[in-house]
């Protein structure tokens, strides 16, 4: 109750401004805005680790020496990188979500969401980017660190996990962060499928009351706070993985 | 040569002669992109002498005009967002040289917040903020979805303009002002004698980068009512309602794309090597 009058004199006090937030006094409305909220959370939280492993996963492809490997994880590299995110999406979601549809039809439905479709498309997309930004962590490690190391008698195994991959990826360590940031803002096109994150329950609220501008407010904040909340993770691991010496 | 000129009446028989050797000459390897035109053409041209075109792509080659006229309005929002994003970036770029910190301080949020902002909400921004049309005295001017995607795709790209300009200027060693500044240059005459021209160079494959993501954002205009190249291809998959139609349209619209992004990569690509030998 009391939070309740506590909001409502919030409310009024920004109808002052000019600002119509009349919508959190609805109770229906208001889950629906923060189950937005927590569904784009849950969408960033998701999508990470799997852009992360997909970046790992196209890495190895791209650099294997198995030209059958190569070859068309450069095609998809480059069919990622230069073509709308939105076009995937719709790719995946109406075509091949379509198809699997078509043919699971006997066998008790599809049981890939939307939600699951916006995870694995924009990991993949990530994906390629973090695939880039390790490659070039990769190519950054000098020759003879390596070389050094080699004559200390590391053997190839050794080599790769304890000197070449943990300098590759303090290397690449601000461009997967800056990856990390535009993956977050990528997950508003969640939305354009029917996903019920924060835009698009803004949608829905604003074709009712008309306060786009308030709830676009709300939104840039959100994903500001997001990416806020990556890039301080970011420069916390970049600090503790310092290594005197290499990188900035 | 008397048995060629005699027969003259076989003359198109000499021409595919010609033909021949020129595409002998053309070896598939070393031209992959001809050879595939060259096998695709020969396909359509035995499915239109026998009447065996796939339906999927006959219904394809009917929306073939609604889907370049959607495409050619992406390609407008993008170059009318790249011009006013890229006149207003290079405003806000050299005002972060300004003197005042005040000023510095406001371009710092400015390219901070429109950097780290959703291009589709900031569009879902300009589309429902904007009046559907302006009074401007006298006369009403529609203002179409279109437009107010242009506008749009312009903050984000403003903000990034202005930081490739910073970034260029300051890629320029100081000590370069300070020889100038010997040689009795003023601060003018160095900026745009010296530093500008440098900058160009610099900026020109980041801002290449900038149009092509542009571009690839042009597919959200979509979603805010503006028929584009994707609309079209809804409105297609929609009307015609078969699965391999939709299947075909759907890979068309990612086949589009790319071939309209890709070749600006490798410029860009290119345009780095290059400078980077330099």
């Amino acid at each position: 109750m009391n939070d309740a009058g506590l909001l409502a004199q919030a409310v009024a006090a920004l109808k002052t401004l000019g600002l119509n937030y009349a919508f959190v006094l609805d109770a229906g409305e208001r889950q629906a805005f923060l189950r937005g909220l927590l569904v784009t959370f849950e969408l960033c939280v998701l999508t990470v680790p799997c852009s992360l492993a997909a970046g790992v996963a196209i890495a190895a492809a791209l650099t294997s020496p198995r030209r059958w490997v190569a070859l068309p994880a450069r095609a998809f590299v480059e069919v990622t990188r230069n073509t709308p995110t939105l076009v995937q999406l719709y790719c995946a979601f109406l075509v091949l979500n379509m198809l699997i549809t078509q043919q699971l039809q006997g066998l008790g439905g599809n049981p890939l969401t939307p939600f699951v479709w916006v995870v694995i498309v924009v990991a993949l997309h990530k994906g390629v980017f973090h695939a880039e930004a390790l490659r070039a962590g990769i190519e950054a490690v000098p020759r003879v660190t390596l070389e050094a190391a080699r004559s200390l008698g590391f053997s190839q195994r050794q080599l790769l996990w304890r000197v070449e991959l943990p300098l590759a990826l303090r290397f690449a360590l601000p461009s997967l962060v800056n990856n990390l940031v535009d993956l977050v803002k990528m997950t508003a096109v969640a939305s354009a499928i029917a996903v019920g994150d924060v835009t698009y329950e803004s949608i829905m609220i604003w074709t009712q009351r008309d306060n786009v501008l308030e709830l676009l407010l709300l939104i840039l904040l959100y994903f500001g706070l997001l990416t806020w909340l990556v890039s301080l993770a970011g420069r916390w691991l970049e600090a503790r993985w310092r290594m005197p010496g290499y990188g900035q | 040569m008397a048995s060629e000129i005699a027969a003259a009446p076989a003359a198109p028989a000499l021409g595919t002669e010609a033909g021949a050797g020129f595409i002998a000459h053309l070896d598939p390897r070393r031209h992959p992109w001809l050879a595939a035109l060259a096998a695709v053409l020969l396909l359509v041209a035995a499915w239109t002498a026998t009447g065996t075109t796939p339906v999927a792509l006959r219904h394809l080659w009917q929306w073939s005009p609604t889907l370049l006229l959607g495409l050619l309005t992406n390609v407008q929002i993008s170059v009318l967002a790249m011009a006013i994003g890229t006149a207003v970036g290079l405003l806000v770029g050299a005002l972060s040289f300004s003197p005042f910190a005040p000023v510095r301080g406001a371009t710092r949020w400015y390219v901070q917040f429109f950097r780290n902002a959703p291009v589709l909400v900031l569009i879902y921004f300009t589309t429902y903020v904007f009046p559907f049309e302006l009074r401007l005295a006298a006369w009403t001017v529609p203002f179409p979805d279109w437009l107010k995607v242009v506008l749009g795709l312009a903050l984000p790209t403003s903000a990034v303009v202005a930081e490739i300009f910073r970034g260029a200027i300051q890629s320029i060693p100081s000590a370069q002002w300070e020889a100038a500044q010997s040689l009795a240059f003023r601060r003018g005459e160095i900026f745009r004698l010296i530093v500008l021209p440098q900058c160009l160079r610099r900026m020109l494959p980041p801002w290449m980068n900038l149009y092509a993501s542009i571009t690839m954002s042009t597919a959200l205009s979509s979603l805010v009512g503006a028929h584009d190249v994707v609309d079209a291809a809804q409105v297609a998959s929609n009307t015609v309602a078969r699965t391999d139609f939709t299947v075909l349209v759907y890979f068309t619209l990612l086949a589009v794309f790319f071939a309209y992004c890709y070749p600006i990569a490798r410029a860009t690509r290119a345009l780095e090597r290059r400078h980077a030998r330099h």
